[in-house]
């Protein structure tokens, strides 16, 4: 048997953590569709009466986020105290499979799991919004749209960043790490302001818009800025995961 | 099944709870690990089960370096400590996410000890008292069929029947290819059930010999005045003493683990001299 990976192994503790994760992920989808309806449409529409177009992507976008990221954030959640770390490390399995189960569960399985059961809520919504509203036309839920893969784009780099939060922060992953998170983008935004100051200070709406070819030390920051997340974020980031799992003691 | 050579370890730095310890443990055995509060006998399970690395030294468990926790050894290793959280499910759904990983799960035998234990499948882990959580995962711990298991104060929690269970159904689960180490306070408990002893002191093991050699080198007495000479240690009860001598007539006497251990803790040099072993201070 592999020391590293072994099929029937890692089936098993796919079992184990689905069954383990099913009431937070219920619990999950639970409170995102209660908030997406009531506060994301209902009140949405009812304080803004002037709307004749109703559509779901902006909803969507922000529940896979949010909803992926608290999850992703207790994927280890076994190693949150001393106590339920003693079960969690004695389990027979290896660091790099619980990575594998945990990316697969929360990355590829959260996007899978959510789009379908978003797909599903806005046939319903959208029923009883125009019963509701009748004046409002709702546009149907495509999730093969490019308005809903972006998101699971972004959402597939940046949930990485919460795993490796979940393998090294003991208790509280989310808020900890939201923390962080706010003081790094600070310290990035004064390093990107010192070299970028004068794209940031012209009437561009985005960096894309702005005169590059005449500026080559920005373009240049922006090109790589740009190469790392979409090539390199993700990649570390499970890295990092699994030599922080591999590294855990009691 | 273990070797340790010169390990130590430490929470914090400077401060080592293992301190170059040497231990060799082999199979068939129900080796007890005394010592007192802090002595790093929980420490020493950790270091065994591959829950700490050590800072210096070798360790090694069945074969393996048991802080790299290779699935393969995990599986052969199972620790119940005193302080746990048991998932939201019943027994049988535990059995059922939990047993495949052990390739020789003994489903029988299981069943069995739930049955000595008076648990069934169908309670909620989440719902047993504290003796009946231990009880559950003794039950799962001995039906895994691993090679080693460490249990770390498992009397604790107990009322007087399920200590007796306790004893019976340990003492039944031992085989030529199984360790069990019990590390406790509880000595009383423990009484004609381990063998080797190893007691703990600062970080370091003091003493090791089986009850052969201790019965053989070692006699405990009661008698009503307290000798001049040979005593190496004694404790007073109700109307005289208890007296640990050195063993001259060659008789084996019942060997009381509580004065044992307060000897070998108190009288370090003076068990040393008996059993002409290095004892580290």
């Amino acid at each position: 048997m592999h020391s590293y990976f072994d099929i029937s192994r890692f089936w098993l503790l796919m079992k184990l953590e689905l069954f383990k994760s099913r009431r937070g992920v219920a619990m999950t989808l639970v409170i995102i569709f209660g908030l997406s309806f009531f506060l994301g449409m209902i009140v949405d529409l009812a304080i803004e009466p002037l709307t004749l177009v109703f559509d779901h992507y902006e909803n969507y976008t922000f529940s896979l986020l949010i909803g992926g990221f608290i999850l992703s954030s207790l994927a280890f959640h076994g190693l949150r105290n001393t106590l339920t770390r003693y079960q969690f490390l004695m389990v027979p399995v290896s660091a790099f499979e619980r990575v594998v189960c945990m990316w697969l569960l929360t990355s590829l399985g959260w996007i899978l799991v959510f789009t379908l059961t978003y797909t599903l809520y806005t046939l319903v919504a959208n029923t009883i919004g125009q019963l509701l509203f009748s004046h409002v036309k709702f546009n149907a839920f495509n999730p093969f749209s490019e308005q809903a893969f972006t998101p699971m784009k972004y959402y597939f780099v940046c949930q990485s960043v919460f795993l490796v939060g979940a393998a090294y922060f003991r208790g509280y992953v989310f808020p900890k790490l939201l923390i962080l998170l706010i003081v790094t983008a600070f310290i990035a935004l004064i390093i990107a302001y010192s070299f970028m100051h004068d794209v940031i200070l012209a009437d561009d709406h985005t960096v894309e818009e702005c005169d590059l070819e005449n500026m080559p030390s920005v373009k240049t920051v922006w090109t790589c800025a740009k190469f790392f997340f979409w090539w390199l974020l993700a990649p570390i980031n499970w890295v990092l995961t699994y030599l922080g799992l591999k590294d855990q003691e009691v | 099944m273990i070797e340790i050579n010169q390990l130590s370890y430490g929470y914090k730095r400077k401060q080592e709870a293992l301190k170059s310890m040497d231990l060799s443990v082999g199979p068939g055995n129900i080796c007890g690990l005394l010592g007192l509060n802090g002595a790093g006998k929980s420490t020493l399970l950790k270091a065994i089960a591959g829950l700490v690395t050590p800072h210096s030294g070798e360790i090694k468990t069945l074969g393996h370096p048991p802080y790299k926790r290779d699935p393969e050894f995990l599986r052969e290793v199972v620790i119940i400590t005193e302080e746990f959280t048991l998932p939201d499910f019943s027994v049988g759904k535990y059995i059922e996410l939990y047993s495949p990983f052990y390739p020789r799960f003994n489903h029988t035998a299981f069943q069995r000890y739930l049955e000595e234990f008076q648990l069934t499948n169908d309670q909620k882990l989440t719902g047993l008292s504290y003796g009946q959580k231990k009880k559950f995962l003794l039950s799962f711990g001995l039906a895994t069929d691993s090679k080693l298991v460490l249990l770390d104060e498992p009397t604790n929690g107990l009322d007087i029947p399920s200590k007796s269970q306790f004893r019976k159904v340990v003492a039944n689960a031992v085989h030529d290819e199984r360790t069990l180490i019990i590390s406790t306070h509880q000595i009383r408990d423990m009484e004609n059930l381990i063998d080797p002893i190893i007691i703990l002191d600062q970080g370091k093991i003091i003493f090791y010999e089986n009850l052969e050699s201790i019965t053989q080198k070692l006699s405990i007495r009661r008698t009503d005045i307290l000798p001049k000479e040979g005593v190496i240690y004694h404790e007073t009860y109700l109307g005289g003493y208890t007296i640990l001598t050195e063993n001259q007539s060659g008789e084996h006497t019942h060997m009381n683990l509580e004065i044992l251990f307060n000897a070998v803790v108190g009288q370090k040099e003076k068990i040393q001299s008996v059993f002409n072993q290095q004892v580290n201070a």
